[in-house]
């Protein structure tokens, strides 16, 4: 079976004004479908640049990525936000609910932008599956970090996505609500197979991924 | 998310709100000012049930902007030609001593009468003394004037003989002898109105007093109406279009600054909508859509305030005659969309180009 995600020599280079920042020097990455991998490293290692590539929020510079089978240098930006829009979910470390909308707006919001109208039923199992039906008329203001990481998250798998990524989803939560935003990634991808890609600094939250890489100086140096 | 977003930021909102409003009500008000002043000087002018007038060379069909160099011998001429049933002389004079500009016609009262078919008398009778002045109702309700009260106008006191119906050529009535006393145009007349036996013979009876009056501006009473448009003043016509490119220019510029302001409020947002897979296309139509919202507030409490607004202008200023028509609501409205699309387009350009990482980054 092909692996969900592959990359090659992937490389990176951020131009700020006359000086080129290598973010990726080379990196090379196999997940396979169903898969949960964490991605630790120090700051700076290329962990979000990673993730931003294999989301299609930015292009690589060189190297060969492909996702699900598509070849991301070959596509342009609307390409990439199409295919984001229908495979991809994200989980950021500060959760980025819209303000201005309940827990249920942002979640629909995704459905929404996807194009395929409000389905119901898919809702109603997520928030169930999440535990946040009660909070769902809420603005993310009035919700803990820990419910608003969960709607984030709904937010992420509403459209059923081929992978999550989550950029440090426990980096804003305490203890406690860290263990239960792991515990719905993992049930995420133990029940329904969900490819999982996620980046932390945090061993315990990485315990919890079926495999382990880690980063350094753009570089995956071992899986 | 529009609507949210809208109600995010009240103060905003109403702000932008209000500039849409203001710029239909200053279209709609200016536009409604002066066809509204044009056509009722052309009712009242029709009103008097004339079917030819005749001017001096070079006349303009506006009677305020008329002199009196004509003889009033020359009635006698014009009520020899043929078919001919009446003929009156009108002696115009203006007076600015009361903030606005009245137009006061110097009428003899026995051919007005035979032209007109007479004034309906709403109180008082005619002229008696040479000081009598006839008032119109709505000039008599716009500054309190009942009969007997003494006015000042043309520096000089006249007493109110009678108030008559509004809607037969002016709004003030003195004797013409009175006119031509004050204005020393002795024996002078600003205009002839001529009344037809029959309205079938206007065309001839305009011919023949052009043969005999070379020179004269001689018109009936269709080809007057005709004139009364704003688009025969070309001045007036540049006047009300620089009112209404301000008035566009307005709305253009507060929604553009309220548009560029929200994408800047909410790049991460913005950075959000692109990570949920949003495309350029998307954040483009949404900018818009929330600027047309907008707009379109603005157009309905600008119809509002024109409403208001043409109804406080006719109370403070009775005279003023302010038409508001759909063809112009329609027209008010297509403009204030127009700047507001216009208006929001760069912001909204601008939005849907943000990087996504750099947006989701930002503070």
């Amino acid at each position: 079976m092909e692996p969900i995600i592959l990359t090659e020599d992937l490389k990176k280079v951020y131009r700020i004004g006359k000086v080129e920042v290598p973010a990726l020097r080379g990196a090379n990455l196999l997940v396979e479908e169903g898969e949960f991998l964490a991605v630790v490293g120090p700051s700076g290692c290329g962990k979000s640049t990673l993730l931003h590539i294999l989301g299609g929020l930015t292009g690589p510079t060189s190297g060969r990525v492909l996702v699900d089978g598509n070849d991301f240098c070959c596509m342009d930006d609307a390409d990439r936000t199409r295919f984001r829009r229908h495979k991809i979910g994200f989980v950021f470390q500060r959760f980025n609910l819209l303000p201005t909308l309940t827990a249920r707006d942002n979640i629909a919001l995704a459905q929404a932008i996807q194009g395929n109208g409000f389905n119901p039923h898919r809702f109603e199992q997520v928030a169930d599956m999440l535990g946040i039906r009660a909070k769902l008329a809420h603005r993310p203001y009035a919700l803990s970090g820990g419910e608003q990481q969960r709607v984030a998250i709904a937010r992420a798998v509403i459209c059923e996505p081929k992978i999550l990524l989550a950029d440090e989803p426990t980096g804003n939560l305490d203890t406690e609500n860290s263990q239960l935003v792991l515990n719905m990634l993992r049930t995420l991808n133990r029940s329904f197979r969900q490819t999982i890609l996620m980046i932390t600094h945090n061993p315990e939250a990485a315990a919890v991924a079926d495999r382990v890489i880690r980063m350094r100086d753009g570089r995956v140096v071992s899986s | 998310m529009i609507l949210a977003n809208v109600l995010h930021r009240p103060i905003r909102t109403a702000v932008s709100i209000l500039a849409v409003a203001i710029e239909v009500v200053m279209v709609m008000i200016v536009v409604g000012l002066t066809s509204g002043l044009l056509n009722d000087s052309a009712r009242r002018t029709e009103g008097i049930g004339a079917d030819v007038m005749v001017q001096p060379p070079g006349a303009s069909f506006f009677f305020g902007l008329s002199s009196a160099p004509m003889p009033v011998k020359i009635g006698n001429l014009l009520s020899q030609v043929p078919h001919v049933l009446g003929v009156t002389p009108v002696l115009f004079q203006s007076d600015s001593t009361r903030g606005l500009v009245n137009l006061i016609w110097g009428i003899d009262m026995e051919s007005w009468n035979r032209v007109s078919g007479g004034l309906v008398y709403l109180a008082g009778g005619p002229f008696q003394k040479p000081d009598d002045i006839l008032v119109d109702d709505i000039y008599a309700h716009a500054n309190h004037v009942k009969v007997g009260q003494t006015v000042n106008l043309l520096n000089h006191d006249f007493h109110v003989c009678a108030i008559v119906n509004h809607g037969k050529g002016g709004r003030l009535f003195i004797p013409l002898a009175t006119a031509q006393d004050l204005s020393v145009s002795h024996d002078k007349a600003s205009i002839f109105f001529v009344k037809c036996t029959e309205p079938g013979y206007t065309d001839d009876v305009t011919a023949q007093i052009q043969k005999r009056l070379t020179g004269y501006e001689v018109r009936n009473m269709k080809e007057f109406m005709s004139l009364m448009t704003s688009s025969n003043l070309p001045a007036l016509t540049t006047f009300v279009g620089a009112l209404i490119a301000v008035a566009v220019a307005i709305g253009f510029l507060v929604i553009f600054l309220s548009m560029y302001t929200t994408i800047t409020e909410r790049t991460r947002e913005i950075g959000i909508l692109k990570s949920l897979g949003a495309s350029k296309r998307y954040i483009l139509g949404l900018i818009l859509r929330e600027a047309s919202l907008l707009c379109a507030v603005g157009i309905i409490a600008g119809f509002a305030g024109t409403w208001a607004a043409r109804k406080a202008l006719l109370t403070s200023f009775p005279t003023l005659s302010i038409e508001l028509t759909a063809l112009w609501a329609v027209k008010a409205a297509v403009l204030a969309l127009l700047g507001t699309v216009v208006g929001a387009f760069y912001p909204a350009l601008r939005a849907s180009q943000l990087d996504p990482v750099d947006a989701l980054a930002y503070e």
